[in-house]
Order: structure tokens, then sequence, then C-alpha cells
């Protein structure tokens, strides 16, 4: 009976538009990854003959973001409880954290990865579009850390006290009530972060990750032609940016559900 | 009004002092509560009424004293207070529903977290208390589209659902528009009736006369006036500042 509520209940949330637009992004984002180098294969030289290079790129530039923002949504929140601790450390750590990247440049981030860490800890090498990937969560993590922080204060205090005087622990509060209210209080310039994120990862180039940039870096420099080159990329991109703005708008919509 | 006192208390407050900076809100306060007792307290704002309401489940930490609800103390061990709150039920001004919630999930999340039933214990418990507020064709709203009164109803549903032994109500119908009043005190008389022992922070004088087994009048962090004759208390109260407010309220109606 339970279950079968269950699948009655999503049947029924699925159908509204903002539903559709959800699942629509994400489906239209798996299309655009994997049927994207037919369209441009048809395409005259330089882009047709390179346009499973670009497909790839485009597919790593999209591997590099969602990695970065699981990471970076999750040292976010994390950064959020240590600024917000009782305990001083924990707050020295996480204002630290986010002084230091914010106030440095993420190219300088993403080279400090992948030359001076290895540097001083050999075993800590590793490839480089997992080097890219850290630096870049580190980073939007720093970021995100304000955002989710203004989050948590903006849920009102009376919400925490009916969640406590329930007998409901710390922890049960905080991930009940307090997270999914900030979350979506935060949502706006958490996905403004995530498509800031989408177009900083093409300086995970600078460390030879063959990403979007990469590609067309490439495909220029073999066919001196940068003008269809860099329209070309400059159009993935905004492909890419759109879909993830859209999701953003649906999902945002859809959390304002019950909202005051 | 009710028959379930036995005289044995269930919270006993003793010499409790809560002050800010420079404003005490309770001073050398010392009270006990008996089981199944309805008790209004009242008196102007700022008196400390609802900081006594709100030491009793440790919304705020009592400066000194010494507050014992249902054989547990209330000091400085955070189980010792969740302990106490799974068994205080409080209902505020505002209603406080989770607002990213569901009617039915408000309801159903402290049981399943805190008494560690299962979704559908929860669930049938959440739907009967709905159906005694009179809002069981609500279970899947979300509370910005329920009226004050609704609101209120779910919040006292809410706190229900855990089985306390003792409710809380800081000013419940204050902020409610005056014909979502009566919805809410018929709900609360009803209460009262089963035998729950309830402390309420009104300014209700008609409901409180009626219902309440004892008055407490508070001033200037203080009990000044305390009667287990309601009746009595408000046609002739003795304490000049309880006459004076008592003054103030009727010319106020």
């Amino acid at each position: 009976m339970g279950a079968r509520r269950l699948v009655e209940d999503m049947i029924h949330k699925l159908k509204d538009r903002d539903s559709l637009i959800l699942v629509g992004s994400v489906m239209g984002l798996g299309l655009i990854l994997w049927l994207m180098a037919l369209p441009l294969a048809t395409l005259p030289a330089p882009i047709g003959p390179a346009a499973a290079q670009f497909s790839a790129g485009a597919l790593t530039t999209i591997e590099l973001t969602l990695w970065a923002s699981v990471f970076g949504l999750v040292l976010g929140i994390l950064a959020a409880l240590g600024k917000r601790s009782h305990i001083p450390p924990a707050r020295w750590v996480a204002d630290l954290y986010v002084w230091v990247i914010r106030g440095t440049p993420l190219l300088l981030q993403i080279l400090f990865f992948f030359l001076a860490v290895p540097a001083i800890a050999p075993q800590l090498q590793l490839s480089e579009f997992w080097t890219a990937v850290i630096a870049l969560s580190l980073n939007v993590g720093a970021y995100n850390a304000e955002v989710i922080r203004a989050g948590i204060n903006a849920v009102p205090t009376g919400q925490v006290e009916a969640a406590r005087s329930l007998g409901l622990s710390l922890v049960y509060t905080f991930w009940d009530i307090v997270l999914p209210q900030a979350v979506r209080i935060s949502l706006p310039p958490l996905a403004n972060n995530m498509v800031a994120l989408l177009k900083d990862s093409s300086l995970a180039y600078a460390i030879g990750v063959v990403e979007l940039s990469m590609v067309s870096s490439r495909v220029q420099a073999e066919s001196f032609q940068p003008v269809p080159v860099f329209m070309t990329v400059a159009a993935i991109y905004l492909l890419l940016t759109t879909t993830f703005t859209q999701f953003a708008a649906a999902l945002e919509r859809k959390l304002a559900v019950g909202k005051r | 009004m009710n028959t379930m006192q036995n005289g044995t208390p269930i919270i006993r407050v003793e010499h409790v002092y809560k002050a800010w900076g420079a404003f005490t809100a309770l001073n050398d306060v010392s009270i006990s509560f008996n089981e199944g007792e309805v008790v209004c307290i009242i008196g102007p704002s700022g008196s400390g009424k609802s900081t006594l309401l709100r030491t009793i489940n440790r919304l705020e930490r009592q400066n000194a004293g010494r507050i014992v609800v249902d054989g547990i103390e209330l000091d400085d061990d955070l189980k010792h207070i969740d302990a106490v709150r799974t068994e205080v039920g409080m209902v505020f001004q505002s209603f406080n529903l989770f607002s990213h919630m569901t009617v039915l999930d408000n309801i159903t999340l402290a049981p399943r977290r805190v008494r560690k039933w299962s979704a559908d214990k929860a669930r049938q418990v959440a739907l009967e208390l709905l159906e005694r507020v009179g809002l069981s064709a609500h279970a899947q709203k979300y509370p910005s589209q329920l009226s004050g009164g609704q609101q209120q109803r779910v919040a006292i549903a809410r706190a229900l659902a855990m089985q306390p032994k003792i409710m809380l109500f800081d000013e419940p119908t204050s902020a409610l528009d005056p014909e979502m009043v009566n919805e809410v005190l018929l709900v609360m008389r009803d209460l009262a009736e089963s035998g729950m022992t309830m402390l309420i922070v009104t300014h209700e004088m008609g409901f409180a006369r009626e219902v309440a087994d004892r008055v407490i009048f508070f001033d200037h962090g203080c009990i000044v006036e305390e009667s287990s004759d309601p009746q009595q208390f408000f046609s002739n109260p003795t304490h000049p500042r309880a006459q004076a407010f008592l003054k103030q309220i009727k010319h106020a109606a």
C-alpha cells in the first residue's frame, strides 16, 4: 500500500510543468552530450572533422562541473557550519579557508594543486582531471560557504525552537528543518555559483585537462581559423549554461512550494 | 472543570531567576504544577509569563534556580533537556509550522525521528489528530495554504503527536484574526477536558475563567497573585496590580 501511494504521489508530482523542466533539462543535457557530435559533424572544416573532439571536450567540462558541484556543496555546508560553530578552532579553519580561496585567483589555485602540492608531498600526485576537480571544488566551496551561511541565518529562529521543543536533536533539527530551508533560500545564488563554475572549469586547460576550451585551442592551432572555432565553442558553452540555469530556475520554483 | 487532579506535582520550579542584562524576566519564581491541572498564566507584556513557559522546556536557560519536570532535572545535560522536551509539547504564538513540509509531514516528523515510530504508525496517529482538530481534509497542504487558525490547530496536533504529558501554550491566539480565535480555543477546551496538564499564557480572560483550575498573575517577573478559584479571581482580585490589569482589559473589551 505504501509503495503504491508513493508511486502515485510521484506521478502526481511529475505532472506539473516545473518537474517536466527538471527532468527535461537533465535528459536534455544527456542528449546534448551524447548526440552533439552528429550535427557538428555535418559542418564544414574546421568544425566537422573535429566534431568528436568537441563532444568529448564538452563531456569533460560537464564532468568537471558536476564533480566539483557535489564536492563544493558539501564543502560549502561544512564551511558554513564551521563559521557558525561555537568551537573557536572550527571557526578559525573555516574563516581561513574562505579568506584564502576568495582572495587568490582560481588559476593560481589550480596551478598550486598541480605543481606545488606534489612538490611538497609527491604521494598526493593525482591526474590532471582530479587535480582540477579538487581545485575547483575548494574554490566553489568557499563561495558556497558564504551563500549557505546567509541561508542558514535567514531561517527563522521559531523553526528551530519548534523543532527543539518537539525533542528533535540538534542533528535532526539541522538536517530536517534548517538545511532544507537554508538551501531553498540559497538556491538562486548557489545556482549562480554553479554556472560560474561551469565557465571557470575552462581554467583546467592550464594544466592540460582536455576540456572544451583546450579542444578549441587545439583545433584553432591546427586550422588557423579562430572565428568558426571560437564561435562554436561559445555556442556549446551557452547551450550548457542555459540548460543549467533552466534546471536551477525550475528547481527554485519547485522548492518554493509552501514558502511563506 | 477538571477531575484528574491528584495533587502530584509534575513540574517543580524553585527559586528561578532569569535576566537579560539589566532586564529581569523572572525574579526568584517558585511554583509547582500538578498532573492534570489546567493553569492559565496572565499578566502584562514583559512580566515574565512567556519566559516561565520557555524555561520549562529549556528554550531559555534560567540563570539560577531549579526546574524539575516529570522527575527529570533540567540541568545542562542535553539528554535531560531532550528527555523533557519529548514529554512537553509547546504551541507558539506564531505557530512555527515547518514551512517546507506538508501538514502531515509536520506532524509525523518528530514521532518518527524521536519516538522511532514507523511511517505507517506516525501517519495513522497524525490523521487521527487531524480529525480531532477538524482538519482531515488538509493533510497534504502546506502551512502557507492554511488560515492562521488552521495553522495553530495543526501546531497543536503536531505537539500532541509526541503524546506529551504536558502542553505549554504561549499566547496561542494572540496572532490570530478575531474570527479564528474560537476554533483554536475549542480545541484547547477539548484538550483540557481530556485531562491534559496544560500551562497557558493567554490574554483570553473569558477562556481562562472557564477552563482554568488555577490562575496565576505575573507582574515584573514575580507571581503576585495565584488563585485556584478563577471565578473569584476574575470578579474580585486581591492584588492592586491584578485589579488594575483586569480593569483595563474590561475597559478594552
